[in-house]
């Protein structure tokens, strides 16, 4: 079997293909934007703040295709497999994973505006959220089969 | 009268010493005429089974004769399928769940290989042999 990774019709139209590479975005986006803010809550700079914030910005809305991707490929490429097991697993951490994104990005959001001062708890709350990421992550790679041995 | 006698005598005799031999010769009629076949058991058709675990198809490569039926059992906690790399496709199953199975029978004789649609890095092979087993 062979496959040309520069035929328009592969890439658009390979099953799963779109999610696994949309789902990076967000993943970095979000461990950028965490890291930013880390710097910027001990050296109280500005522009690193500002940096966190837009990271954070665009995780959230790379969230919206990622999750409709992902659904298309539990749809075409699992034939919408029954949800249990690590497609289940990776399904509720998916989920989770989206809420925090937004929740975290909706803090920074609130502070920007003035609205309330950064609170404490979102650095826990993020680092929790990379966690759940990476969970999220190292799941979808078994049902992709990027974690498969060999 | 004693002559009419012996006649019927001899005649007992004769019967008595020939029934054996009519009673064998209808044996033997009976062993001459077309021998009915007994009714036999169908032969057993040939059945192979192909493991998926790990991200692997067990045995990698199937040597199985024509007219064996593979089956293929999904004892993976993750989905797989079973695709033949051919064009047309000989056969394709859907996607498997755990403990799930796809069976097909290899009519002709030639070399199939198959993989995972969802994991094209597991690949296989059906070899269909006369003398295969």
């Amino acid at each position: 079997m062979s496959v040309n990774p520069f035929d328009p019709k592969t890439v658009l139209l390979a099953k799963h293909a779109q999610h696994v590479v949309l789902i990076h975005f967000p993943i970095a986006l979000f461990i950028m934007g965490v890291m930013f803010d880390f710097f910027a809550q001990f050296t109280k700079r500005r522009g690193l703040a500002d940096a966190a914030y837009y990271n954070l910005l665009v995780a959230a809305i790379s969230t919206a295709p990622v999750v409709a991707t992902g659904i298309l490929a539990w749809q075409f490429a699992l034939e919408g497999q029954r949800v249990k097991g690590i497609l289940l697993q990776h399904m509720a951490l998916a989920g989770i994973s989206t809420v925090v994104i937004w929740a975290v990005w909706w803090i920074h959001f609130r502070g920007r505006r003035g609205e309330l001062s950064l609170p404490a708890f979102r650095i826990p709350l993020e680092l929790f959220g990379v966690l759940v990421i990476a969970l999220t992550g190292h799941l979808g790679g078994f049902l992709s089969g990027v974690n498969a041995p060999g | 009268m004693f002559a009419g006698r012996g006649v019927r005598v001899f005649g007992l005799a004769a019967a008595l010493v020939m029934l054996p031999a009519a009673g064998g010769a209808a044996r033997m009629v009976e062993s001459a005429a077309p021998a009915v076949p007994a009714p036999q058991a169908a032969p057993a058709a040939a059945a192979a089974e192909v493991k998926i675990d790990n991200f692997s198809f067990s045995p990698a490569t199937l040597t199985v004769a024509p007219g064996t039926t593979v089956t293929w059992t999904n004892r993976d906690d993750i989905p797989h399928t079973v695709v033949n790399t051919d064009d047309p496709r000989a056969f394709k199953s859907k996607v498997l769940d755990t403990d799930e199975k796809f069976s097909y029978t290899f009519t002709k004789a030639g070399t199939f290989a198959y993989f995972c649609s969802v994991h094209p890095k597991m690949t296989g092979t059906v070899v269909v042999t006369a003398g295969g087993k």
